[in-house]
């Protein structure tokens, strides 16, 4: 059985063996089997145990001057709110009412129509106990009364003395008396609001409701006036309180502002006060609009008087599709998350474990290849990871259901049927699993195959978990869907793809066109990082890492004694990481002179490319390497290469511009628009041209050749694969421009730009193309309208003029895009010319040297038999 | 049936700089023969032997095992040797029987082989009674039968052991020798690497002593004595690494 060189006896005789060693690990197996199906429903019972507990506690609430309450409709039933006043009337008993009425006082008046509060009475007066909270609670009470009357005294101060103070004349010194008693008697009414709060929260009162003095004979005047409207009894009753026509106005608004109102007094930092202030505003809502509802009646006005606009509401979303949009929130967070946990531990167990147990050279002196180890290991880790993620996806659904069902039962309103998803959904969690599980149990193997125990596996995968949480949490976001530029984003591809038909199955169809870019990304990523896990088990120094004292000083002293004629590989990714953590630390101060005049933000950006580019890089580049000519490639080219970095960046100029509007109409969502704002003023022509150029051309070509050509592409080529060395300096060359418009570009050209600096051997001829790309790009849009409209080159076959931009017909772009073409094959068939420094010995150049096939062997391992 | 040319290796060091493990190192060892390397802890002989197991690559040089290249068909040479040693350990989870026939698959042996070669093999190690052992249960000599089995389950021409004895006791040191012995009577040719003398003398026929990845002499243990005129091994072993350290 042998495919693609791989002897797939050997892998499946290794997945066998792995699967059955991890099925006899009791922690594998708690992990992935007996975790998520016990976990479930344990979290479904306490939760539920949880807010029976939690529903359970009562809340206080004081209510003072009970004796104002009208009678009818009655707010209190006893020590509670009248239960009709509540959605849920059982919601009733968590909320206690404690009033300051006492039998025989007046208030019983109040409540003497329904004898109920009497007997609720006698039978607290049993309790002696009770009675003593509900006096403590009373004095709490009575003491936050006298804060608020206090209060309210200085904020009737306090506004006098404002009034005072505005109405005082300029710079007088009664005015400054006057700002002094202000400011005086402002943080006096601070100081008193804190002790006020401080005597709440030590207070057993969650709410405090203090009825006014006149409430209810207000209450009661108010229907009076509503009946005496009623026939033709208004005019006499009316006109005693008025005397003129302006005078009535004036005393309604009057009579408004002074009415007396209950407060209610709460804590809205506080949940257990905010969460009973809740119910108590419920509670004075549903018994204004009793109240309400009976002067209307009274008045024989319509009932809906009050709500003359208040539109009637259809919801169009069925009961599966509510149950949907829960599960398509939940279902591609769990996937993700299970499937990577599903991978992670077998993963250092497959690797680092075996390390760590001894066993690694009994499997690498067996006749299997590393590849076919690997593939075996990598399929075990997949299967594992892929059940991990199902069974828990299962249990959490199954008991999801239940729980919900269960509420449903006791609380009466249907809250929509949440049964699991549709099986065609379910066919795509299966589907998306798969690329999902494989790219995950890849970089999973990879990082455990560095780690030389299972603890230090942990530590070099938890990394990967944080990242892909990180992903996890923003593809759950509400509003985040699938967006073209997101189908080639690990992960989260998958997540919002799944996220998207799990939300409106309906909806498939226009998502259908995603899932060849998302799968076909995914699977590529997975392959990728497989090559990699792959390439980590060839690689003695990773299987055989020793450990090692590890000292800063002795480190440093390693680096700086030892250091090669050109940067090293992970130099170069420091290199990249320190350029990426200014810009970020920088992005402040930038955005900060944006705001500013063009020119400035032009300095700005001029200032940002030397310090945060070429700086790291040429202080690096002088620092940790020996040859600093060699490193930044300083030498004068063969000319031709300058005339073909010119021929390429006058060719690919219409080209570039025109995929560039195709992406920016089609593919891109548009640029905040004061960002367009920006950039149309820095290519206006009240700025300089030469200053533009200078920081558009000239900077941009020095400074990032000298860092992405120079600097960190030398040290990609130590590893002796230009493609790959090109490849990984240009997508850095991408990322480090954030806009992601830019990033594409930068990527795409970077490719070019590598190619150049490693077949010409000098950053000149990639200077010189990212000079003349850059110029052109910004000439084209300072002045590239005029041009054209010069005379009669105005309208060509090859060139137009639209909406006054020049832009490139078919037949140019066709033209040069052939000659380009051309220019890029002679490019990459040249050889490469590359200076072979004299005065260094051949054992230290790096591996891309043929001479010195023993340095190279070390390091390449078995990757090129 | 081994045959070591100018065999190299050499790899970096945060502390030491570029290390030469293993020096331009050539030898022959014929079947039916017993070649010992000998040297003190770090002088290159399980660099050596990790080279001719094909699980490192070397440097510079190569070495032909029964007519393979360890450098260009490393999967020709692991099939046609057995290796064991202190860092060739044994599966936790699996039983012995399991064990040694889940390498014998992966060595391709047809199944009635596998299973006739298990059986014999158990037998003349006795290990029925472990048959069923997991591995985490097994004592150290247990555990090293195991790896035996493991090694010559394919019934390899070539045998490797790299100090096969250390932290063994003195009885299943001695089962093991005899082991090996019995190996060299069934025609193999063995590799034998170790810092105790008296294994050297009571098994090998040829010797190398090894230091700093150099072979500082190479013959029978007669030869060796009649070069330098010391009677005794260890006393010539001490006085070739002395003078070595001193010239270096």
């Amino acid at each position: 059985m042998s495919w693609l060189g791989v002897n797939w006896t050997n892998v499946r005789l290794i997945f066998l063996r792995e699967i059955r060693d991890q099925l006899r690990d009791r922690r594998t197996l708690f992990m992935i089997a007996v975790l998520p199906l016990l976990l479930y429903p344990a979290l479904g019972i306490g939760m539920v145990q949880l807010t029976v507990l939690f529903t359970e506690q009562p809340r206080t609430v004081v209510l003072l001057g009970a004796n104002e309450l009208p009678a009818d409709p009655p707010l209190l039933a006893g020590t509670e709110f009248l239960p009709e006043w509540f959605e849920t009337p059982t919601d009733a008993e968590k909320l206690i009412v404690v009033t300051d009425t006492k039998p025989g006082e007046p208030v019983a008046k109040a409540a003497t129509t329904d004898g109920k509060p009497d007997a609720a009475e006698s039978s607290r007066e049993s309790d002696a106990e009770e009675q003593a909270t509900r006096k403590a609670t009373l004095e709490d009470a009575y003491e936050l009364l006298t804060y608020r009357n206090r209060r309210r005294e200085l904020t009737g101060k306090l506004e006098a003395a404002r009034k005072a103070l505005e109405a005082a004349p300029q710079a007088d010194e009664a005015r400054l008396a006057l700002a002094a008693e202000v400011s005086g008697l402002e943080t006096e009414e601070r100081a008193l609001k804190e002790a006020m709060g401080a005597a709440f929260a030590q207070s057993r009162i969650q709410v405090l409701i203090v009825v006014p003095e006149g409430f209810r004979g207000h209450l009661e005047e108010l229907s009076r006036r509503v009946a005496a409207r009623d026939g033709k009894t208004v005019e006499p009753a009316m006109e005693t309180d008025r005397s003129t026509d302006k005078g009535s106005s004036e005393k309604v608004d009057a009579e408004a502002a002074a009415l007396p109102r209950p407060e209610i007094l709460f804590n809205r930092a506080d949940d257990k006060s905010y969460l009973a202030y809740n119910r108590v505003r419920d509670v004075f809502d549903a018994w204004e609009k009793e109240i309400l509802k009976r002067q209307l009646e009274r008045a024989s006005l319509p009932q809906d008087l009050t709500h003359p606009v208040r539109p009637t509401l259809t919801n169009l979303a069925l009961d599966e599709q509510i149950a949907a949009n829960l599960w398509g929130k939940l279902f591609p967070a769990l996937l993700v998350m299970m499937s990577i946990t599903g991978a992670f531990y077998p993963a250092i167990d497959l690797v680092a474990g075996e390390k760590e147990r001894g066993t690694m050279e009994t499997l690498l002196i067996c006749p299997a290849t590393r590849t076919e180890i690997v593939l075996g290991k990598f399929l075990t880790v997949m299967s594992f990871s892929a059940t991990t993620a199902l069974l828990n996806l299962l249990s959490m659904g199954l008991t999801g259901r239940h729980i919900l069902s269960m509420s449903a039962q006791g609380m009466g309103p249907a809250t929509g049927d949440f049964g699991l998803p549709p099986l065609a959904s379910m066919g795509w969690v299966l589907l998306l699993l798969v690329p999902l599980a494989a790219m995950f149990s890849a970089l999973s193997l990879a990082f455990a195959t560095f780690a030389r125990s299972s603890k230090e596996g942990q530590y070099y995968l938890t990394p990967l978990l944080m990242v892909t949480l990180g992903l996890t949490v923003f593809c759950m976001s509400p509003g985040v869907e699938l967006k073209p530029q997101y189908a080639v984003v690990p992960i989260a591809n998958i997540a919002l793809l799944l996220k998207g038909l799990l939300l409106s199955p309906s909806n498939a169809g226009s998502l259908m066109w995603y899932i060849v870019p998302v799968l076909g990304s995914s699977l590529l990523y997975s392959a990728l990082a497989l090559w990699w896990a792959i390439d980590q088990f060839r690689r003695e120094e990773v299987l055989f890492r020793e450990a090692e004292r590890f000292e800063v000083s002795l480190w440093l002293r390693h680096v700086l004694r030892d250091k090669g004629p050109v940067p090293s590989f992970a130099q170069a990714v420091f290199c990249f990481v320190v350029m990426m953590l200014l810009q970020f630390g920088m992005m402040r101060t930038f955005q900060a002179a944006s705001g500013a005049d063009p020119q400035a933000l032009l300095r700005a950006l001029m200032i940002q490319q030397l310090a945060l580019m070429a700086s790291p890089a040429l202080i690096m580049g002088a620092i940790l390497t020996s040859d600093f000519r060699r490193t930044f490639r300083v030498r004068w080219p063969a000319v031709r290469w300058l005339g073909i970095a010119v021929g390429l960046a006058v060719l690919l100029h219409p080209l570039v511009f025109e995929v560039g509007q195709l992406l920016q109409e089609r593919f891109f969502d548009p640029l905040p628009r004061h960002v367009r704002e920006a950039m149309g003023l820095l290519l206006s022509k009240e700025t300089p041209t030469w200053l533009v150029l200078l920081a558009f051309a000239v900077t941009p070509a020095i400074c990032e050749e000298l860092a992405f050509r120079g600097f960190i592409l030398s040290g990609f080529l130590r590893g002796g694969r230009v493609g790959l060395a090109v490849t990984l300096s240009s997508v850095m060359f991408g990322i480090v421009h954030l806009i992601p418009q830019q990033v594409l570009n930068a990527a795409i050209l970077g490719l070019l730009l590598g190619l150049l600096a490693v077949r010409s051997g000098s950053l000149l001829p990639p200077m010189l193309f990212h000079l003349l790309h850059n110029g052109m790009m910004v000439l084209h849009s300072l002045y590239g309208a005029e041009v054209a409209g010069i005379g009669t080159l105005g309208n060509t076959p090859f060139w137009t003029v639209r909406e006054g931009a020049l832009r490139y017909n078919a037949p140019l772009l066709f033209i040069t895009s052939i000659g380009a073409s051309l220019l890029i094959a002679s490019v990459i068939r040249a050889g490469r010319e590359r200076p072979e420094p004299v005065g260094v010995p051949a054992g230290e150049l790096g591996g891309d040297v043929p001479a010195k096939k023993s340095g190279a062997k070390l390091s390449s391992g078995y990757s090129n038999p | 049936m081994i045959s070591v040319q100018r065999l190299t290796k050499s790899f970096e060091d945060l502390r030491r700089g570029p290390v030469m493990a293993l020096d331009e190192v050539s030898f022959e060892v014929r079947p039916g023969e017993i070649f010992g390397l000998l040297g003190p802890n770090g002088a290159g002989k399980t660099t050596c032997l990790r080279l001719l197991s094909t699980v490192l690559r070397p440097t510079a040089g190569d070495a032909l095992i029964a007519g393979y290249s360890v450098a260009r068909e490393p999967e020709q040479v692991r099939s046609r040797i057995g290796f064991m040693s202190g860092n060739t350990g044994v599966y936790d989870r699996m039983t012995a029987w399991e064990m040694v026939e889940h390498f014998g698959r992966l060595y391709g042996m047809p199944e009635d082989l596998l299973q006739s070669r298990l059986h014999a093999i158990f037998q003349t190690l006795q290990m029925t009674e472990i048959r069923d052992m997991l591995g985490s249960k097994m004592s150290t000599g247990m555990k090293q039968k195991v790896s035996i089995a493991r090694a010559i389950i394919h019934d390899p021409p070539v045998m490797i052991f790299d100090e096969p004895t250390s932290g063994l006791d003195v009885l299943v040191a001695r089962k093991l020798l005899q082991a090996i012995a019995s190996l060299k009577e069934e025609g193999k040719c063995i590799i034998f690497s170790t810092h105790i003398m008296r294994e050297v003398e009571k098994l090998c026929d040829r010797i190398a002593i090894i230091h700093r990845g150099k072979i500082l002499a190479m013959g029978t243990i007669a030869e060796l004595e009649a070069q330098s005129g010391e009677a005794d091994l260890e006393e010539l072993f001490f006085e070739l690494i002395s003078r070595h350290d001193e010239g270096a």
